[in-house]
């Protein structure tokens, strides 16, 4: 993940402040030589830095707080504030409403990833309802045109613009007339990618802004840009009224401080942020859990919701029920599958998780991951209802596996493959069989304490070690209240 | 900046460190952090013990020393000189292949269209291969560049979702039969981790073995760029199939236009991977393409 590298050196300048006895001036002085030092290294601008070590110095001071006072967390809690502060700038940004017209319209440098973006964005509004339309004001780059209208017509989007005109404040305005008059309640206006340093292209940016009259102006960012990023965001805030950052490219490996020091200069709010090449890679940013990720806290508000998203609430004590009796079917290993898929990207999930970062799941290979599932999951189609609900794995003989390849295209060995995995969780559940399950909300001490044991047990020791051995275990779970949105993890976060 | 102190007859590490430390912020803020302080140190090392010729002050000569270390860091191990190459290729009847490798976003279409426009000027036929069979528009953008150059520059293209090993393999073929002197392949853009995408790029070089790997670089990017670099390589040797992987053989740097002072990225690039900075990409139109200039950076670095 962008930023992962950042995250990990303030969470150790952390660490190594709380192995310090006493925290004096000079403990806090050191920490905040290696915040400073990691904040730079990720191309964060040298003076928002400054800012940013005065700031904390400002608020943590020493001699003022009372006795008794946890230090560690004050200046946890004001390095944490800072780095919101840094991409908050406190006030929304506008938002579309469905139903009523606006214009937004894409500014960016070269390659940041307009043209993509434009596409994600009207996709995801698509999804929930809205009547996108695109408008190609990219008149100077060679297949912009093209790039954008293949985009659209893959996701089913209008869009408009033309091969042969070259003005693109008329192509613009002539595009939003049109969607107006079609009653599109969300027109995005691509332009093309410039600089500050051509002067002529950024007053042709703000002849388009003037004539459309946009209701948002997106300035998208690519996370890999370094110590310019500053100067390059100002002068684009400077000529049209940026309202919102989108910041794209955030499966890179890069370290992100100079899109960090971008959304500072434009004193916007980053909104959307995009993490892959295809259609549907493209998520909301919220600043909080996004720090608190960054700096290994977890997310809490957001595992859960994405876990109360895919496992409908009536569904949890059943299956919960069906597996403290230890009876792990087929079905039950086909509801979870789904239940994955359904939760998106699976590094995206556990990166929420404290102690866990993205970087457990490289991005190649969730991929492969998911495929599988999806492989797995055509093979038990194939399935009868009596193999599906069996718990017998010696019901399946030669000939019911033959039937399953056969009826789902797939090779026997693949088939073979398939029913170990299910032994092999199966095996995890029948472990599971003494765990208590209380009801939602009443989960006493003891019962936390034994099934946080349990858990141990059947946890991989690296996912164990990774939440902090029993005790980590144990807080995580106070953390959590109830171990029933555990157990639809685990279900699937083991496979 | 650099107070003159006068009369010191041996450098000692003490009367070093302010001009380092103020050079080192220096270039902190250009984009050059990786290799700032390693460069810092190691001029110290060499002043160390020196004596001051006369009528010097302290920071004039860790000015110089300096200068003459980036100098040595930019001035490429091995030089290439892609003309004498291409007609060495054509003496064996064989077209000389370029690929354009890179993140996505960095300008290897654009500037793929500048190097052909390039080697047009040198009177070198060209060939384009469209293997960046990903992207919507990849290929018209080509198509729409070939238009623009006014010649009639063959495009090389198999539509979308082909495997780009094998559109490369045919261009190649292709260029042969037609006796073109240069393939230039443009490639899709790809993050440097993402696996499955690093081992189809090896994949191709592998099985087109071309003249010149170019990694096209944005000099925009920041600390990233050494990152991406150092992991285009790892990854081409890690994932290559040969025993002899292929690696990066030249830099391309593009958007120069756009990042004022902050040229950083330069040094950090070929401090890392060793392969030379063979053009710079600085603006819009096709003739916008110049070799580096290494006293200006270096000017640049130290202003």
């Amino acid at each position: 993940m962008v930023l992962a590298q950042l995250g990990g050196s303030i969470s150790r300048a952390l660490q190594q402040m709380s192995n310090a006895t006493i925290i004096d001036e000079k403990v806090l002085n050191e920490c905040l030589n290696e915040i400073t030092r990691a904040l730079l290294q990720a191309d964060v601008q040298f003076k928002l830095v400054r800012d940013m070590q005065t700031n904390i110095k400002k608020i943590v001071n020493l001699d003022d707080l009372a006795a008794g006072h946890n230090k560690r967390k004050i200046i946890q809690q004001a390095i944490f504030n800072e780095l919101c502060k840094m991409l908050d700038p406190g006030k929304p940004s506008f938002i579309p409403k469905k139903g009523k017209t606006s214009v937004v319209m894409f500014v960016g440098l070269q390659g940041s990833g307009k043209t993509t973006t434009c596409t994600k964005y009207a996709y995801y509004h698509q999804k929930k309802g809205w009547k996108p339309a695109l408008v190609c004001a990219d008149t100077f780059r060679a297949g912009a045109f093209d790039q954008l209208k293949q985009n659209a017509t893959k996701a089913k989007i209008p869009f408009y613009g033309s091969y042969m005109e070259s003005d693109p404040v008329k192509i613009a305005v002539e595009g939003v007339e049109r969607f107006k008059k079609e009653n599109c309640d969300l027109i995005i206006v691509d332009t093309s990618g410039r600089h500050k340093q051509e002067v002529a292209l950024f007053e042709e940016m703000r002849q388009v802004s003037e004539a459309t009259k946009p209701d948002l102006v997106l300035f998208v960012m690519d996370s890999s840009i370094g110590q310019a990023a500053f100067d390059q965001a100002q002068a684009f805030k400077q000529s049209v009224a940026v309202g919102a950052v989108i910041v794209t490219k955030m499966d890179g490996h890069a370290k992100g401080g100079g899109a960090l020091s971008a959304v500072a200069a434009t004193k916007s709010p980053v909104i959307f942020i995009g993490t892959g090449e295809h259609m549907d890679e493209f998520e909301v940013f919220d600043v909080k859990p996004f720090v608190s990720r960054l700096l290994g806290m977890g997310d809490w508000s957001g595992f859960m919701d994405k876990i109360h998203e895919v496992v409908p609430m009536d569904q949890q004590p059943e299956l919960l029920q069906k597996l403290s009796e230890g009876n792990f079917t087929l079905r039950i290993m086909y509801e979870q599958f789904q239940n994955i898929l359904k939760m998106g990207p699976i590094g995206q999930v556990f990166s929420m998780l404290p102690g866990f970062s993205a970087e457990l799941m490289p991005k190649g290979r969730e991929k492969e991951s998911q495929a599988k599932i999806k492989r797995y999951m055509t093979m038990m189609d194939s399935m009868t209802n009596e193999e599906l609900d069996s718990s017998n794995p010696k019901l399946m003989n030669e000939s019911r596996i033959m039937r399953i390849a056969r009826g789902s295209g797939r090779h026997l060995r693949e088939v073979m493959e398939m029913l170990e995995e299910y032994k092999r969780l199966a095996k995890i559940w029948s472990k599971m069989k003494g765990l208590k399950i209380p009801k939602k909300g009443d989960m006493s001490a003891l019962s936390r304490n034994m099934n946080a044991q349990h858990m141990s047990k059947v946890l991989p020791p690296q996912m164990l070690k990774q939440i902090g051995g029993m005790g980590g275990l144990q807080s995580l779970m106070k953390q959590m209240g109830s171990t029933k949105d555990m157990m639809g993890m685990f279900g699937g976060g083991d496979k | 900046m650099f107070q003159s102190i006068a009369g010191k007859a041996n450098l000692e590490k003490a009367d070093l460190e302010p001009s380092l430390k103020a050079l080192e912020d220096r270039q902190m803020t250009k984009n050059a952090e990786e290799i700032a302080e390693k460069l810092c140190e190691s001029v110290a090392e060499s002043l160390e013990g020196k004596k001051l010729a006369s009528f010097t002050s302290i920071s004039s000569t860790v000015q110089a020393a300096i200068e003459e270390a980036l100098v040595l860091i930019l001035t490429p191990r091995r030089s290439i000189d892609i003309l004498r190459d291409v007609h060495a290729a054509k003496e064996q009847r064989k077209p000389y292949v370029v690929v354009f490798v890179g993140v996505n976003g960095v300008g290897k279409s654009t500037n793929l269209a500048k190097v052909a426009y390039w080697f047009l000027q040198h009177e070198v036929n060209v060939v384009v291969a469209a293997c960046d069979t990903f992207r919507s528009g990849a290929v018209e953008q080509l198509r729409t560049h070939a238009r623009r150059l006014q010649v009639s520059i063959p495009i090389f293209e198999k539509g979308y979702e082909k495997d780009p090993a094998i559109v490369a393999k045919e261009a190649i073929q292709e260029a042969t039969r037609n006796g073109s002197d240069v393939v230039l392949a443009d490639t899709a853009g790809r993050m440097q981790d993402n696996e499955p995408l690093m081992r189809a790029l090896s994949k191709l070089i592998y099985l087109n073995n071309p003249d010149l790997v170019l990694f096209v670089g944005e000099a925009l990017v920041g600390n990233d760029a050494v990152d991406q670099l150092s992991k285009f390589n790892q990854k081409l040797a890690e994932l290559s199939t040969s025993p002899n992987p292929r690696l990066v053989d030249g830099i391309l740097l593009t958007k120069f236009d756009t990042i004022d002072d902050k040229v950083g990225a330069a040094l950090s690039m070929v401090y890392i991977s060793g392969a030379p900075v063979i053009f710079v990409g600085c603006g819009q139109s096709f003739t916008d393409l110049k070799k580096l200039s290494v006293k200006s950076i270096v000017k640049t670095l130290l202003k």
